[in-house]
């Protein structure tokens, strides 16, 4: 968005904080994209709503990182996972602790967003 | 305008663990390439490089170290990034100079140094070729991006943990002829299948190694590859593709986009089609890589790549060989020269210099590169003259 200084990953942190998914939604079209965007991939307008969905969705897919990335080597065993959010026509992907197996979280599981850690990202949790 | 652009001469180091500075790595590929085309430095009228993580090595800005360390500090330079793609997208833009007519010679090389900073480092550096805040900041490194996508593929296709298994089997086998190749190692399917996870379903053995080195070729317009009598490939199609650039905002994660409008370009500008090919270098970062490129490329129907190393028509001696080279499973993955390194292999193939694993009766082949996921892609295609 283009609002100055204001930092939109700081604003999907906020979201995320809540529990929430921020996107933005297309005033011309009503497109809705996850990322940073400056112009519509459908119409190439470039207004844009700050929207804020339900941070809960689906597992479309997953890995459990054996060899973690710097930042995550303090974590046991965990999932980054692809989601597709509930209520809107987007994916988004997370972190999600104590995953140690595939059968522990099946495609299709719901997962919901608890959060947003400084070092691990968007945080998520299995809804059971 | 150049009518025909043609690779003159190629070099490489060996790819792996080397000790020299990452120029030291960068000047012996380029020595090669400019000895093989039997020409002098100063007949070179630009240099394009392409390189990912010199700042890992204290060097960025290159292109005009090179160009001085060859003795033509008075040659432009240009140093290009496109994560894994950087090779191929780089060897493109070179392509395009001469194509157009600026240049009738130029250097095109791609160089890595990453070794050094050991696995977790490597790893985290990687992790910034994705769209960092949405997924790599999140906790997924390469080989995770590349086992979501696994998974999402396995899901929807029913393909094995095995069936990823014979793609790093076949292309280990391949490897094993190639003296430069990182990793010379001949694996089983059992090999594979009981070798420590890195990132579910993908084990070490599913993944390319973190590689240094550097490979060059010397591009230039066919008059000028004539006069030099010496032995010369023609570039015949060449075509860039993107994709979105996290995985997550794909609407299918088991085909990468960038793949397969590059191919089409590249198919369309050459007059061929998949058929036509006799072997191909594909961007088999992970074993599940190799099958979705050459779904992608138009080799097999979408869901059934598996079955290329499976059932065999993906060796060496099959209907399509895929990765003679080794790939860059075998082969090694020094990420800024993996795309140029796969057309030194080109080179080498139809200008007898691949000694056991030359593709026998080969006369066009094609060369798939691709930076972080898919992002960023480039397929060129080439004809034995």
């Amino acid at each position: 968005m283009q609002d100055g200084d204001i930092n939109t990953h700081d604003k999907f942190i906020q979201a995320a904080l809540k529990g929430k998914i921020l996107a933005n939604k297309c005033r011309n079209c009503g497109k809705i994209m996850l990322e940073t965007v400056y112009y519509c991939p459908a119409c190439s307008k470039s207004d844009f709503d700050l929207v804020e969905f339900n941070g809960e969705g689906a597992v479309v897919t997953h890995t459990i990182q054996a060899v973690a990335p710097e930042g995550f080597e303090d974590v046991d065993s965990y999932a980054w996972v692809v989601f597709q959010v509930e209520d809107a026509p987007i994916r988004a992907s997370g972190f999600l602790p104590g995953v140690k197996v595939p059968s522990d979280l099946p495609i299709g599981s719901k997962v919901k967003v608890t959060g947003y850690d400084k070092k691990h990202g968007l945080s998520l949790q299995k809804v059971t | 305008m150049a009518n025909s652009v043609c690779v003159l001469g190629a070099g490489s180091t060996k790819y792996g663990k080397l000790n020299q500075s990452i120029i030291e790595i960068a000047l012996n590929a380029a020595k090669g390439a400019i000895d093989s085309a039997g020409i002098t430095p100063k007949q070179i009228g630009a240099g394009y490089i392409s390189n990912v993580f010199g700042v890992a090595d204290k060097q960025v800005h290159m292109a005009p170290v090179l160009m001085s360390n060859l003795g033509i500090p008075e040659v432009p330079g240009l140093t290009i990034e496109s994560a894994c793609g950087s090779g191929s997208v780089m060897f493109r833009e070179a392509y395009a100079n001469v194509k157009a007519g600026f240049y009738d010679c130029v250097l095109a090389l791609g160089v890595e140094k990453v070794t050094h900073t050991g696995t977790t480092q490597s790893t985290t550096l990687f992790s910034y070729c994705s769209d960092f805040f949405y997924e790599g900041g999140n906790g997924a490194s390469f080989p995770g991006l590349f086992a979501s996508i696994a998974r999402a593929y396995m899901t929807k296709y029913k393909a094995t943990e095995e069936d990823l298994a014979a793609v790093a089997v076949k292309n280990h086998e391949n490897g094993l002829l190639n003296p430069k190749a990182h990793i010379r190692k001949r694996i089983t399917i059992d090999d594979v299948m009981n070798s420590p996870i890195v990132a579910s379903p993908l084990k070490i053995y599913d993944c390319c190694p973190f590689s240094d080195g550097a490979s060059a070729v010397i591009l230039c317009s066919e008059e000028f590859a004539k006069k030099s009598g010496r032995p010369y490939v023609k570039v015949i199609g060449s075509g860039r593709g993107a994709s979105p650039a996290a995985v997550q905002g794909r609407e299918d994660i088991t085909t990468i986009p960038s793949t397969i409008a590059a191919a089409n370009q590249a198919y369309s500008m050459a007059g061929v089609k998949p058929k036509d090919i006799d072997f191909a270098e594909v961007h088999d970062c992970f074993t599940i890589a190799e099958i979705i490129d050459v779904e992608d490329l138009g080799f097999f129907k979408k869901g059934t790549g598996a079955q290329g190393a499976k059932e065999g028509t993906t060796r060496r001696d099959g209907q399509i060989p895929i990765n003679p080279s080794g790939g860059l499973k075998s082969k090694g993955h020094p990420i800024g020269a993996t795309g140029v390194g796969q057309v030194v292999e080109v080179y080498e193939q139809f200008t007898g210099l691949a000694g056991d694993r030359t593709v026998k009766d080969a006369e066009i082949a094609l060369t798939h590169n691709f930076g972080a996921t898919g992002a960023s892609a480039a397929v060129h295609i080439f004809q034995k003259v």
